[in-house]
């Protein structure tokens, strides 16, 4: 083997790959990139393929159809709104290979709608560390944005998941005192996190008794049924479950060839899309009727209206853009599409407060100053303030109906609200103003 | 006492799973000496295949049928056009070292598994899916106790116990068996004696392609089919033959089990975070203690 | 690395020369290539400065003493855990942790050489996809230590002072490169002089043939461990680098990590350090290659994520099918044919 012979040779031919894939070389001009006279480019990083993606994949789409709806209109201040998408297919290692890219070769001024916590994770040091604003991050991990002195540029686009599970969490132990409550959780960040707030909410488990948990991405491929047959045989009466939409199918279909019926389920708004549960569920040769039923009862949260509630002013000019507009390749109308929608809403809305002056600093000290009187879909206002960057505050709890609808429990919604501590859970006073004919965002 | 029931008997569906992604291992190295990594690919190819017929209102059997067709035809495209062409080089330089002509085969199975992956991504856009069962996955009763066990779970352990039989009589009763076997253990031999190598060598592909194919089917419905979700099958799959013996059809089929049992345990009595590291133990102690397999016999074990 | 080859120890003369000449010329045609770069494609060259690094150990490993791995990620992993929890907890400078990192993956390549040179081929090929597998997930089992899926949180820092003041300011994307470059640099040189001395030829002959070389008075064994002791202080570096690009994290050394690795080192060509250069700089670009072409072709996005592994997929079947030796292989034959 004669190593040094080709050396040089392959070096040359190496450069030759890597410059066929260079782009113009330019000098990093001084100021905020990504805004021009005619356009603002934002940047979005989610799982499009891979196993994380089923139903997540459809948020970029939803945006950019928000966007395009506004562009039609004139856009802000006179700029059209573009939107790049990288898949990162949920591995952090790409993540951060893509946020270079997007910013310093599409040049991006924000990162828009991020997807995911274990890849955010991998970026947000060096987003904040640039003072790139990182806006509506879709991820409910309350570390991202309860200390705005380390992420100063990262605000939160979910309700975090422990405001959610104390919310919930309090709602079950009030109700079902009486009742043995167990949880299935999926061993990651966002099952963690959601153990976190029930126990806040004083709500614990107990491993191998009321606790029960898979590896994410395996979907019961190992032991899911084992472990789901040990809430059984110690009999809980009531399962909480935190894990993805396509995780939850699986869950109710091996409960149920385990002949295991508790009186409840419960589920974390994240794994209660219930367009992913009746696909999966009827790829797996279950009519959909039958896998409504098997939904049906199921007590969830939401931050917004159910994307089912057709009468909803916000779901009504929403639904009206994404048949317009949305060109992705899924465009089922779901609880996905419109978290997708109503964030783009939100940031539109962000971009035109600033007005015609747009800078990076600009917008962040706009969200921190008047982020909590931003409105939008959802039933409780941003948390944004000097000392928090966590996003909705309130959820509302109801129970799936015969139609796959999350409808308010004993018709009336009420609205809790509490913070990523240690606070109490209060009803919230929150009225929601209603959207514009043109379904544009209106600031003073 | 009840968490030993559930994990024995979640073990033994299990199991039955990871002896079928075993049995389709151990027939290519008793076929072409080659450990095809690409097996669950094509498993996972097929699988979509039977989804779609399934979704454009075939019949779940006749999906079937087809599915473990094109399996035959997959892993029979794999030998004719990949493994046979590279193990006929006899001019390169490469593959003229010992190591490397047991390495090279193990990476063109890698580009398979990775070709078919994104293929897979590209025709059905990676969408998440189910897979129905053809028997009613509802949990049996003794009493009125539910088993952790189901109906399906038992159709499976049938089916694993007649490919087995199947396969086995084929290899001691049936000439073209025979020769397969002859083939594997000395190939010029065999070539002198008048048998044409290289087919009996493309049927042990094909015969592979068709269990794998069968393990895809099967395990699909307890779990989502994404061109991922079989990739760590084939991890407990390769634990089992190894630890059953690579050599042995009855070994490999027992390997499943135990494997099965492991992980089950595992789960149960330990936490499902501790699955994959005990997996890795337990192949490390079966490599240390009985690296041949526990039915494998040791001339056999060719590394 | 630099303790694995340490001449006295092993009784291996260390040649200089050339070697080092190469390694210089390998820094500074970084550098040079980097100024022509925009800051993403300098991130994109830092990247395929640490992966190659760990490209470099399967060609020790596989080309020159045939043993292949499947994953060499999960080696990554433990030198990027190792250097960050270094860091981290112990508050050390990073500098210092890639160096300690180096010795805790070699001292784990001890152990999983220990186990490994009683297997070959396949065996040896799943037992290390099932440590691909298994190792990152340690991580989410022992939480508190290692923080789970979120993992730990590290980068490359600032320049020091004194070389903005000598160089003007250094941008993050460029300070990454200056970081990884020397590494990448005494890597090349480590691999050159292990290949081209008495402990290469000693690893081709057990290669080549385990029977013949034993006969010859080689202890097989024993080889086969230093290999993997030598692969793994390779990989460990290349993962604490690769970690400190941000995070050290599960999802950061995937299984398919360490197929890429092996799937670069296949391309350029299995035996050849030039190879290992090609391979790299292959795998990194393409993706961005084929985006550039598809972006003018209106590809439908469902297609065009699933594209770059598709190529690559090809090119390794290609690759073994027509020319196991790789791109190095093929230009050392067209070289070899002009001659006649």
């Amino acid at each position: 083997m004669n190593l040094r012979k080709p050396l040089i040779l392959t070096v040359v031919a190496s450069a030759l790959v890597g410059s066929l894939a260079i782009s113009s070389v330019s000098a990093s001009a001084a100021g905020d990139q990504g805004v021009s006279d005619s356009e603002i480019v934002l940047g979005m990083q989610l799982p499009q393929t891979g196993a994380a993606s089923p139903g997540y994949n459809k948020v970029d789409d939803a945006a950019r159809a928000y966007f395009d709806y506004v562009n039609s209109k004139g856009g802000v201040n006179g700029r059209n709104i573009k939107l790049v998408v990288k898949d990162d297919t949920y591995k952090a290692g790409l993540t951060i290979t893509s946020a270079s890219k997007l910013i310093n070769e599409d040049k991006i001024f924000a990162f828009f709608g991020s997807v995911g916590t274990q890849t955010h994770v991998s970026v947000i040091k060096d987003i904040n560390r640039r003072k790139i604003p990182d806006i509506f991050v879709n991820s409910g991990f309350s570390g991202f944005y309860t200390d705005p002195k380390k992420y100063p540029t990262t605000f939160g686009g979910l309700g975090t998941y422990t405001v959610e599970a104390k919310i919930l969490g309090k709602y079950l132990k009030d109700k079902y005192s009486d009742k043995k409550i167990g949880v299935l959780y999926q061993s990651d960040d966002f099952g963690r996190n959601a153990l976190a707030g029930f126990a806040t909410a004083g709500l614990k488990f107990e491993a191998k008794k009321t606790s029960a948990s898979f590896i994410a991405g395996t979907q019961g491929s190992i032991g899911l049924a084992s472990q789901i047959s040990q809430l059984k045989a110690n009999g809980v009466d009531i399962v909480i479950i935190a894990a993805v939409s396509s995780a939850t199918a699986v869950a109710y279909a091996t409960a149920a060839q385990l002949g295991y019926k508790p009186s409840k389920w419960a589920v974390i708004s994240v794994g209660a899309d219930a367009t992913t549960f009746q696909t999966i569920l009827g790829s797996k040769g279950v009519p959909a009727a039958t896998s409504a039923a098997m939904l049906a009862g199921t007590i969830s949260a939401s931050h917004a209206p159910a994307a089912g509630e057709a009468d909803d002013v916000y779901v009504k000019a929403f639904k009206k853009i994404n048949d317009d507009f949305n060109k992705g390749p899924d465009k089922r109308w779901d609880n996905n599409i419109l978290q997708g929608m109503n964030i783009a809403y939100l940031a539109t809305e962000a971009l035109m407060g600033v007005g015609k002056d747009l800078t990076r600093a600009k917008l962040i000290s706009y969200l921190e100053n008047n982020g909590s009187k931003l409105s939008s879909a959802a039933l409780a206002p941003l948390g944004y303030s000097k000392s928090t960057h966590e996003a909705f505050t309130g959820f509302w709890i109801g129970q799936y109906d015969a139609t796959t609808l999350l409808a308010p429990i004993d018709g009336k919604r009420v609205v809790y609200t509490t913070d990523s501590g240690s606070g109490a859970v209060t009803v919230s006073n929150y009225k929601r103003p209603a959207i514009a004919d043109d379904a544009l965002p209106k600031v003073a | 006492m009840t968490s030993f029931l559930t994990a024995f008997f979640s073990g033994t569906a299990q199991g039955a799973i990871y002896a079928l992604v075993s049995l389709g291992l151990v027939l290519v190295w008793r076929g072409a000496g080659v450990v095809n990594f690409a097996q669950m690919g094509q498993a996972m190819f097929t699988t979509y295949i039977a989804s779609q017929l399934i979704q454009h209102g075939y019949s779940y059997w006749s999906a079937f049928i087809v599915a473990l067709v094109c399996g035959a035809a997959l892993g029979a495209i794999v030998d004719l056009g990949l493994m046979r062409p590279l193990t006929s080089r006899k001019n390169s330089k490469l593959l003229n070292s010992q190591s490397m002509r047991t390495t090279i085969p193990v990476i063109a199975s890698l580009g398979i598994l990775g070709v078919l992956k994104a293929l897979a991504g590209i025709f059905w856009a990676g969408e998440e899916r189910g897979f129905p069962s053809p028997v009613a996955p509802n949990a049996i009763k003794i009493g009125q106790t539910n088993l952790a066990i189901t109906g399906f779970d038992l159709f499976v352990i049938g089916v694993v116990f007649l490919t087995l039989v199947l396969t086995t009589i084929f290899f001691t009763r049936t000439g073209m068996g025979l020769a397969m076997r002859a083939s594997a253990l000395n190939p010029e031999v065999t070539r002198l004696s008048g048998i044409k190598v290289g087919s009996v060598r493309t049927l042990g592909w094909a015969i592979s392609g068709t269990a794998s194919s069968l393990a895809g089917l099967l395990v699909t419905p307890r779990t989502n089919l994404s061109p991922n979700t079989l990739d760590l099958l084939l991890i407990v799959g390769f634990t089992a033959a190894v630890v059953g013996g690579l050599s042995s059809l009855m070994g490999c089929v027992l390997g499943g089990f135990i494997l099965g049992y492991v992980i089950s345990f595992v789960n149960v009595y330990s936490a499902p975070e501790n699955v994959f590291i005990a997996i890795l133990i337990f192949l490390l102690l079966a490599l240390f203690i009985r690296p041949q397999g526990i039915l494998g016999s040791k001339e056999v074990r060719r590394v | 690395m630099s303790k694995g080859i340490k001449p006295v120890r092993l009784k291996y003369k260390v040649i200089g020369g050339r070697s080092t000449l190469l390694s210089v010329a390998l820094f500074l045609f970084f550098i040079l290539l980097s100024k022509q770069f925009d800051a993403y494609n300098q991130s994109q060259l830092t990247n395929i400065a640490t992966l190659l690094i760990a490209v470099f150990s399967i060609t020790l490993l596989t080309g020159a003493s045939g043993q292949i791995s499947l994953g060499q990620g999960a080696i990554m992993a433990v030198g990027g855990y190792g250097s960050a929890l270094l860091v981290t907890r112990l508050g050390l400078s990073m500098w210092l942790a890639f160096v300690l990192a180096i010795f805790i993956s070699a001292l784990f390549g001890l152990f999983l050489g220990l186990a490994a040179a009683r297997l070959s081929g396949p065996y040896l090929a799943g037992t290390t996809l099932v440590m691909a597998l298994a190792i990152p997930s340690i991580a989410v089992r022992f939480e508190s230590f290692f923080s789970g899926d979120v993992g730990l949180s590290v980068d490359y820092g600032t320049p020091p002072t004194w070389l903005s003041n000598l160089l003007g300011e250094i941008s993050i994307e460029q300070w990454s490169l200056y970081v990884v470059l020397p590494f990448t640099a005494i890597a090349l040189f480590a691999v050159l002089n292990l290949s081209n001395t008495r402990a290469g030829r000693t690893w081709r002959a057990v290669r080549d043939n385990e029977v013949s070389a034993a006969l010859a008075g080689i202890n097989i064994g024993r080889t086969k461990v230093v290999v993997f002791v030598c692969a793994s202080a390779l990989a460990g570096l290349s993962g604490a680098l690769y970690g400190f690009r941000g995070l050290v994290a599960p999802s950061v050394y995937p299984t398919d990590l360490s197929l890429t690795l092996l799937t670069a080192a296949v391309i350029g060509g299995l035996r050849s350090v030039g190879g290992a250069i090609f391979g790299t700089f292959a795998i990194v670009f393409l993706p961005d290659l084929i985006e550039k072409i598809t972006k003018n072709f209106n590809v439908p996005e469902t297609i065009g994520n699933y594209l770059p592994s598709l190529t690559i997929g090809i090119l390794l079947l290609l690759t073994v099918i027509l020319n196991p030796r790789g791109a190095a292989g093929a230009l050392e034959h067209i070289r070899h044919r002009r001659k006649h």
